[in-house]
Order: C-alpha cells, then structure tokens, then sequence
C-alpha cells in the first residue's frame, strides 16, 4: 500500500511540476521530439498500461483534445503558450526507483502523459502494472497424509474433535 | 517424540524429530510447556493477577511494565498500522494482545528449542503452526488446512521446512472476530491462511483479513511481496491462493 501510493504521489507530483513549469516559466530549450526516451507514438494518446496517476492525469487531456477537434487550436495555443512537443520531466527518485514522466503537446494541449516506472528488482512489485492478486480456484476436499493441520483456533474441548487430535493419538 | 499440553485455552501439539536420546527431548518439550504457561499467566486476560490485568487496571505501565509485555505492545502497535488499523489490540476497550500473544509465544518457543539444538520439530497452538527443519522420515512437513465446512478434510495441503502456517477462521469459534470499523462481525471469509517467516505477524495477518471481510483478499495479495502467501475460503466457498503458496506435489 505506501509503496504503491509512493510511486502514485511521486507521479503525481512530477506531472503537476512539469505542467506548472510550462505554465508559469519560460519554456527552456527546445525539447525535440526524437529526444525523448518515452514511448509516445502518434498522435493519440496511448490508452495502454500506465498507473491510476497517469491515467487521471490524461482525463483533461482527452476533453481539452476534442475541444480542439472542434476548432479553435490557433487560439488554444496562444493562450495556452505550450510549445508542441514531447517534453520529459526530471526523473524523481524515491527509495524505490526513479519515475520519471512525460507529456506530449499538440496544438497547444496536454494530449497524453506517460510514465516510466522501475520494473526491475524489487521495485517491480511496486510497478502499477503488476498489482497482485489472488488467484482463483476450486475449493479442494481431500485427506491427505499430513503432519499437521491448520485450522481456525479449536478450544481445548473441540480439539478433541479435530484432524490434529486424530493424528496426535495415532503417532502417540 | 510427541506431546500434548493444554494451556491457553487450547490444545499445543509438538513434535520434536530430531535423533536424540528420549531423556533429551522429554526435557526440551518441559521447556516449551514452561514457557507457554508462564505467558498464559503473564499475559492472559482472564487471570486477575496477570501483566496484562495488571496493566488494565493501571498498576503497570509501558515504563514499568516487563520487556517481554513491552515488546508485544509495541508489536501491537506496529500491526495496528500494517493492518490499517483491522489488527487492533483495544477492539473491544480495554488491552487485549492474545491475538499476537499466542503466535509470538510459539515463535518464542520455537527460536529456543533452536538454541538449545533441536533444528527439526513443529508446534501447533490451536491451529497455528511452527514448524522447522523436516519431518521424522525426512522431507519437508506437510500441512493440511482444515476444509472450512468439513472437519475431516482438507482443502489445502502445503510442505514447508522452515515457516510459520496460521488460519483464523469463524467457523469454530462463531463470531469472535470483528471488524474494528464497524463493530459488527466479520463477515465475507470464512477461512484465512497466511504461511509466512514468522508465527506472530502470520497469525495477526490471518485474522486481520478476516475482520475485512472480501477487500482482505487484495490486501493479502499485497503481502506476497514481503514473503506472506495465503489462501483464503469465502463464505460462499470460493477458494483463493497467492503464486507461491508452497503447496505439496
């Protein structure tokens, strides 16, 4: 759970640096698109594979590109003042690994965010892409030969009814 | 060799394997049962003259309280905050540690038959198991869980050398656990298993996923990464297992 909600707020908060960079302080050098390391293909977001953060972080981003379908891009990006683009933020690194995010800009709009997460290690079980998860299957009913037997906690009086009693007078 | 005792309020089943003269392991087996009557009075919250009635009633404090009682509140403490607060040592007011006071005392007994060179036996408190090394005949211990509605079966068996196997489950003892949020019964699984290192942290988990109800079940997952496998049974029987629950071929 901390792991995962590190990994989550550290996404989160390299998206909200990133766009408040862009927002308030004058756009740095200009990022090329073929710099960048992330994999942000086309000119539709990718729907794929990352965290809850990036893809909350993609729901304006998907409403503001369909505002922009409809029209008016010159004007979103003036007023905007984002330089289109592929823009990668400065990995941050929490104990777990380093995450770093990326935004992709056309006309002027946040068209998709991504995120690179550890995926070695032990950092991998943290990776949004491998939450656990119990796996289902039938409920067995067998008697096997065993040693012992786990069970929910037996008084002294019911264990006398249990499987670990019967074992324990047989071996006794 | 083999023995029973009757302490805390259930039944311990021992089994030490190792190949050494029966003097010695009648001796070895005394000392568990010492040491497991000496926490039931220390700790029980049924004897009026115990650590835990005394601290109750304000005579003993954390400062001057014994460091074994010390140590089990700040384990409380520590599962209180592992758990979300579904493992709570004051569910019902006042202190009550006996959901870690019996698994930590097996662990306890099980580190010192260690030292005292007995590498290969398992304990059974009531359905919680330690256990390390292997069987009399060689090979791994194989455990069974009990199948939640039928006494004689078993819906699981694991092999294990050196672990802990807990499960806490509300077909036994009716409803004695509750979920600390709502105050009401817990409900939703009927059978919750966590094998991992320790007895203690394994026997607090089993019943803190059982006061959840069905979200323990994404909980548990959780804790295969720091070496905790469970299997779990729904009320309405569905069976649930982690990857590398160590399970016999």
């Amino acid at each position: 759970m901390r792991r995962s909600t590190a990994a989550a707020v550290g996404t989160l908060t390299g998206a909200a640096l990133i766009v408040g960079v862009r927002l308030s302080v004058q756009p740095p050098a200009p990022p090329a698109a073929a710099s960048s390391s992330v994999d942000l293909v086309g000119d539709t977001p990718t729907e794929s594979s990352s965290s809850k953060a990036a893809a909350s972080s993609k729901k304006p981003a998907a409403s503001s590109s369909s505002k922009a379908a409809a029209g008016s891009s010159s004007e979103e990006k003036a007023k905007s003042g984002l330089k289109d683009g592929v823009f990668k933020g400065k990995g941050a690194t929490n104990p777990y690994g380093t995450v770093q995010v990326s935004i992709k800009i056309v006309d002027g709009k946040i068209t998709a965010a991504d995120a690179t997460y550890p995926t070695t290690g032990n950092s991998a079980t943290i990776n949004p892409n491998a939450v656990a998860k119990l796996k289902q299957e039938t409920l067995q009913k067998q008697s096997a030969e065993v040693a012992a037997v786990s069970g929910a906690t037996y008084t002294s009086d019911s264990y006398q009814e249990s499987l670990q009693a019967a074992l324990d007078s047989a071996k006794a | 060799m083999r023995h029973v005792e009757q302490v805390m309020g259930t039944a311990v089943s021992i089994e030490l394997a190792d190949d050494r003269p029966a003097g010695e392991l009648r001796a070895l087996i005394d000392d568990v049962c010492g040491w497991l009557h000496e926490v039931d009075a220390r700790f029980s919250t049924y004897k009026e003259d115990s650590e835990v009635s005394r601290m109750r009633r304000g005579e003993l404090t954390a400062e001057s309280c014994s460091d074994d009682l010390r140590q089990v509140l700040v384990a409380c403490a520590d599962l209180w905050r592992d758990t979300d607060g579904y493992f709570d040592a004051y569910a019902g007011g006042p202190l009550d540690p006996s959901g870690y006071v019996k698994g930590w005392s097996v662990e306890v007994a099980s580190d010192r038959l260690l030292a005292a060179g007995s590498a290969n036996h398992y304990i059974n408190a009531g359905g919680d198991i330690r256990m390390r090394g292997s069987h009399p005949d060689g090979g791994p211990w194989r455990v069974g869980i009990r199948h939640p509605w039928e006494a004689d079966k078993l819906s699981w068996v694991l092999a294990l050398t050196d672990g802990a196997v807990a499960t806490s489950g509300t077909y036994e003892r009716g409803d004695h656990v509750f979920n600390p949020r709502t105050g009401q019964p817990a409900r939703g699984l009927r059978s919750v298993t966590v094998v991992g290192p320790s007895l203690a942290l394994a026997d607090a988990y089993a019943t803190a996923a059982l006061a959840m109800g069905e979200p323990g079940l994404t909980w548990l997952a959780k804790l295969a990464t720091d070496g905790y496998d469970s299997a779990v049974v729904t009320d309405d029987g569905r069976a649930f297992s982690s990857a590398n629950l160590p399970a016999a071929v």
